[in-house]
């Protein structure tokens, strides 16, 4: 076998493009930090951060304890399978008690008096029948802006992009409703407009003056919104004592 | 030399020191043959972390480490109502799947094809009135979880920083659990499916700009149709269980990496 040392553009990795890194391939370290751009930035926050954490690991006073709690296997296994045969069985029990009906066949000619979606669609029904609020504009000659239908979708739009703003209208550190009347008070409001508004769409079902029911709809929202307010505006004076009582035990007020 | 095979660790004067009882031997020669077929001594480190999984002990919560215990087990089953929609999740689609077998969504014939299948289902087939009664109450037991559970971390604040992207993604979920609800309510194409669906094309042309091409491409025309039909039988049995799953696992992956919010 000949030695073709003098012949440099041999191929030495059998035709993969593979080569063995010598010293001037950089390492995966020197990869990772990236020289340039945007890379070099997200290279920068994620040491940052990860220095900032095990800064904060260090000065934490949080001990952690060998056997605190239960352990997985059997108690929190055992505790969770329990659950979920029961909740399993409970589904079982109620469509062997409980089963469906199912009504006449599709006819398109005949238009039952009753149409109705699933419960959990009356909220989104009921936002249809908003038309006495679609506001007629005196601009347009007493013209609605848009029709009663369209209205109703924009609701329904509304209303669920309202829900997905609240985190980024409701801000700080409050977890129960004590310590945020307000929101408290919004969220009650809306799950009893979420039955209100149900109870509307089933409007012909319901032995009532149509107009009250309508106003109704609105009133009783806000009348519960208001009554949970005052309520944890109440209870919020008892709560704040007993958070602040073992402040006062240690510097007692003048 | 012979040529008979030497074991070269001479596992059977090992297993003769060890002066084993029978289930230890028993045990031992079992392991040792399937080792030598299967290298499990490759994989011993991944059994053994298992183990050490299992014999986890739970650190301590949030509840005990600040005193809650007493007060705070009533609250219990509230947090355990996304387990809860999770299970009727599955159990869902454990029967849906068998009611599939059974089911076709054809509007051929009078009463339809897809009327008297149901009607098949609830009267001639082996528990099929209890596997469609199974089907639709889990259905109605999840979305009532789900709602539930929405109130939950609302009034616990659970939504808040850095959870916002997981409130997001469960009104996504929410919407389309409804979604999947709707459709579901359509399949047997009975009076109340069909206006049901009458009402649903209605609200889809109603929404400015794109209401008809919304129309067409959720419910296959301006009128109630075979291809209505067969549009949301696809919805429901192909488009939303992807995405819908994809979407739980995420869900919940989130809220395994951020931690649950107890309350303070």
């Amino acid at each position: 076998m000949t030695d073709n040392n003098d012949n440099t553009t041999a191929e030495t990795d059998g035709g993969t493009g593979i080569v063995a890194p010598d010293d001037e391939t950089p390492t995966w370290s020197e990869r990772k930090a990236r020289k340039t751009g945007l890379s070099r930035l997200t290279y920068e926050y994620f040491e940052r951060s990860r220095r900032e954490d095990q800064d904060l690991r260090t000065e934490s006073d949080y001990v952690e304890r060998d056997v605190l709690g239960f352990p997985t296997w059997p108690h929190e296994t055992v505790r969770n399978l329990s659950i979920a045969s029961f909740f399993v069985g409970m589904i079982f029990f109620l469509s062997a008690t409980l089963p469906p009906h199912i009504g006449p066949p599709a006819n398109p000619s005949s238009t039952p008096a009753i149409i109705l979606p699933d419960w959990y669609l009356y909220w989104s029904f009921g936002l249809l029948k908003l038309s006495p609020v679609n506001p007629e504009l005196s601009i347009l000659g007493g013209q609605k802006l848009m029709a009663d239908r369209t209205y109703g979708v924009l609701a329904n739009v509304v209303v669920v992009g309202f829900i997905a703003m609240v985190p980024f209208l409701n801000k700080g550190s409050a977890r129960r409703p004590v310590e945020q009347p307000f929101w408290a008070a919004v969220g009650v409001g809306g799950v009893v407009f979420a039955f209100t508004i149900s109870v509307l769409a089933v409007q012909n079902l319901v032995p009532m003056n149509i107009d009250l029911l309508f106003d109704l709809t609105f009133l009783l929202p806000i009348v519960a919104g208001i009554v949970t307010y005052a309520v944890l505006k109440t209870m919020r004076e008892g709560y704040m004592y007993d958070l602040n009582r073992r402040y006062y035990r240690l510097r007692p007020p003048r | 030399m012979s040529l008979e095979r030497k074991d070269d660790y001479d596992h059977n004067a090992w297993l003769q020191e060890k002066d084993l009882s029978p289930v230890e031997t028993t045990f031992l020669t079992a392991l040792i043959w399937m080792d030598k077929r299967l290298r499990i001594v490759d994989y011993l480190e991944i059994l053994e972390s298992l183990y050490y999984r299992v014999n986890l002990q739970m650190p301590k919560s949030h509840t005990e480490q600040y005193n809650l215990d007493n007060k705070f087990w009533y609250w219990y089953p509230l947090y355990t109502l996304g387990l809860f929609s999770t299970l009727s999740y599955i159990v869902a689609a454990v029967s849906g799947a068998l009611l599939g077998f059974y089911y076709s969504p054809a509007t051929t014939g009078d009463p339809t094809t897809a009327y008297t299948q149901i009607e098949f289902i609830m009267t001639e087939l082996q528990f099929g009135f209890f596997l469609r009664s199974l089907h639709r109450w889990s259905a109605q037991v999840m979305v009532a979880a789900v709602f539930l559970h929405m109130l939950r971390v609302y009034f616990t604040g659970s939504y808040k920083e850095p959870r916002e992207l997981n409130w997001i993604l469960g009104i996504i979920l929410i919407s389309l659990t409804m979604g999947f609800g709707y459709t579901g309510y359509l399949l047997p194409w009975d009076q109340l499916a069909f206006w049901a669906g009458q009402i649903g094309v209605e609200m889809a042309l109603s929404v400015p700009l794109i209401g008809e091409w919304a129309a067409q491409l959720v419910f296959g025309g301006f009128t109630l149709s075979q291809a209505t039909l067969q549009r949301m039988y696809i919805l429901h049995v192909f488009l939303l269980p992807f995405i819908v799953t994809t979407l739980i696992a995420i869900h919940i992956g989130i809220v395994w990496v951020q931690g649950i919010a107890e309350p303070h």
